[in-house]
């Protein structure tokens, strides 16, 4: 019970910081920074992983080859270690200071970006090869036809893995705590320093939090998924919603 | 012979000497073959001859080892730079077995995006013209829906107007029935047939006999990879010469 009221103490000290960090009097931190990290990450990886997945599938070797090695090389090293290689290589390579913020989206970007462009590349390969074959014989170019025909079906059967990925990420925003980034993690640390008595209720109170996000995130991935079977399946195409509701009322 | 615009000399599509090999497995061997303008073409054989794969290097989905597909003067498996090949492809109508609808558009889009796309038309003509062809195969009425609304008949009949949009001089078929429910089988072969009569020129691999017997001008029996007889299909029908042939025969009337 003195635990349920420390936490409830906790929380009410210190909600402020937990949301957005020293904001604004310093630089946005909390939850805030947590979100806009994942969002940021997933939002510049993703149309740069649909350029690495069609690199990787295009008919073109010498865009195949260089994009499938970098794939592999970033999705075989931990993200950690590529969070240290942009700390410290991103300011010589510009000549300038890079904020931890800044340091920690370009890694999650290189690092989400191979992550999804396997997750597209699978999108695309799932789809039967007689779309291709279809838009080909219409007259259409590899890059028509996957502009046109493939991607538009792939990446909206890919919409619950995208949000997974999401989640994915906002758990990894946990490791910019190494460089300092002020994000939620981060923010619980500082609140423990100060407190110095009480870690268990700190990081009590700040699983709870990760947890809440990302299990709602997670729902609505499954949410979206069936309603993307059904979809799939020809019901619920909302132009004809009412045509459906005519022939199933013929029926 | 049912064909108000009677085959020209001219050759649209000519096969000369094409081998094509999966592996040891000759699935084309020296096919010397050709369909002339405004000629109906009967492809039939037993499964696994090579039907697929022949009319499949047409459009060049397949590619050849050696000869050449001549297709209206041009040759499709020639060094052709990607552009020239892709408005080579468009000038030939194909339609599959599966349909291969784009299922994320709706009918009237379907019809529409290559004439917009690949050709360049405008959105009005094309719409125009798109509903047109779905009036040409009766479905007008379905010009919203989206393909997995459709029963497979239709969906077949919205394939083709699809493949008309792009007003090919001709068109290939790969078993276009053979994915239906035999009560809608009659009304693909009924477009089919209308196209025909039109003076459509046409290459059909197809095993319904009835259609071939009164819409084809010829039809080639295939088996293992070669084209075995070519023969008028009431000559075929009655008295196939080669052995295979016979039994093929023997064989589809069993079913
Ligand atoms: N991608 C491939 N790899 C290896 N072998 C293949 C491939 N595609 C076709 N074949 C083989 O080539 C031969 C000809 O196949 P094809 O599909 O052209 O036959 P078909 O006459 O169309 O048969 P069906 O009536 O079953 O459609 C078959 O023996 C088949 O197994
Ligand atoms: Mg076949």
């Amino acid at each position: 019970m003195a635990m349920l009221s420390n936490i409830v103490s906790i929380v009410e000290n210190n909600w402020l910081l937990l949301l957005v960090g020293q904001y604004p009097n310093g630089p946005l931190g909390g939850i805030a920074a947590t979100l806009i990290l994942s969002v940021l990450g997933i939002a510049l990886a993703f149309p740069l992983s649909v350029l690495f997945a069609l690199a990787t599938l295009s008919p073109w070797r010498v865009l195949r080859w260089p994009v499938m090695g970098l794939v592999y090389v970033a999705r075989g090293v931990p993200l950690l270690m590529i969070i240290l290689w942009v700390y410290f290589l991103l300011p010589i390579l510009i000549g300038a200071n890079v904020s931890g913020f800044s340091t920690m989206v370009v890694a999650l970007v290189i690092y989400e970006a191979a992550f999804l462009s396997e997750v597209v590349r699978a999108g695309i390969q799932a789809l039967p090869r007689g779309q291709m074959d279809a838009a080909r014989a219409l007259g259409h170019s590899h890059l028509g036809a996957m502009r046109y025909v493939i991607l538009p079906q792939a990446l909206f059967n890919m919409i619950p893995s995208i949000i997974s990925q999401f989640v994915s990420t906002i758990k990894e925003t946990t490791l910019g705590y190494v460089i300092n980034v002020p994000e939620l993690t981060f923010a619980a640390g500082q609140i423990n320093n100060r407190l110095l008595t009480q870690p268990f209720e700190v990081y009590f109170i700040l699983a709870i939090i990760y947890f809440v996000v990302c299990w709602t995130l997670t729902r609505l991935a499954t949410a979206l998924e069936s309603w993307i079977a059904w979809r799939r399946s020809g019901a619920g195409n909302t132009a004809v919603l009412a045509a459906t509701h005519a022939v199933a009322a013929e029926s | 012979m049912s064909n108000a615009a009677a085959p020209s000399a001219a050759p649209m599509i000519r096969f000369e000497g094409v081998n094509k090999f999966y592996g040891d497995l000759a699935a084309l061997l020296d096919i010397n073959a050709e369909v002339k303008k405004g000629e109906v073409v009967v492809v039939c054989g037993p499964s696994g001859s090579g039907k697929s794969t022949l009319i499949r290097t047409v459009n060049r989905l397949e590619e050849i080892h050696s000869g050449a597909v001549v297709f209206d003067g041009q040759n499709v498996h020639a060094k052709l730079g990607g552009s020239a090949l892709n408005k080579l492809r468009s000038r030939i109508g194909f339609v599959f077995q599966s349909f291969n609808l784009f299922p994320h558009l709706s009918v009237l889009d379907n019809v529409m995006l290559s004439p917009i796309k690949v050709s360049g038309v405008g959105k009005t003509d094309a719409r125009t013209r798109a509903m047109e062809l779905l009036e040409r195969v009766g479905l007008a009425n379905k010009a919203q829906s989206f393909p997995a609304q459709l029963s497979g008949g239709q969906q077949q009949r919205v394939a083709i107007a699809r493949a008309l949009a792009m007003e090919p001089p001709a068109m290939l078929f790969d078993e276009p029935t053979s994915a239906l429910d035999p009560e809608m089988v009659g009304e693909v072969l009924a477009v089919m047939r209308a196209l025909a009569r039109d003076g459509m020129t046409m290459m059909c691999v197809t095993h319904e006999m009835s259609f071939a017997r009164e819409v084809a001008d010829r039809v080639w029996f295939m088996d293992a990879g070669r084209i075995l007889e070519v023969a008028a299909p009431g000559d075929f029908f009655r008295t196939p010469t080669h052995p295979r042939a016979q039994r093929f025969l023997t064989d589809l009337h069993a079913r």
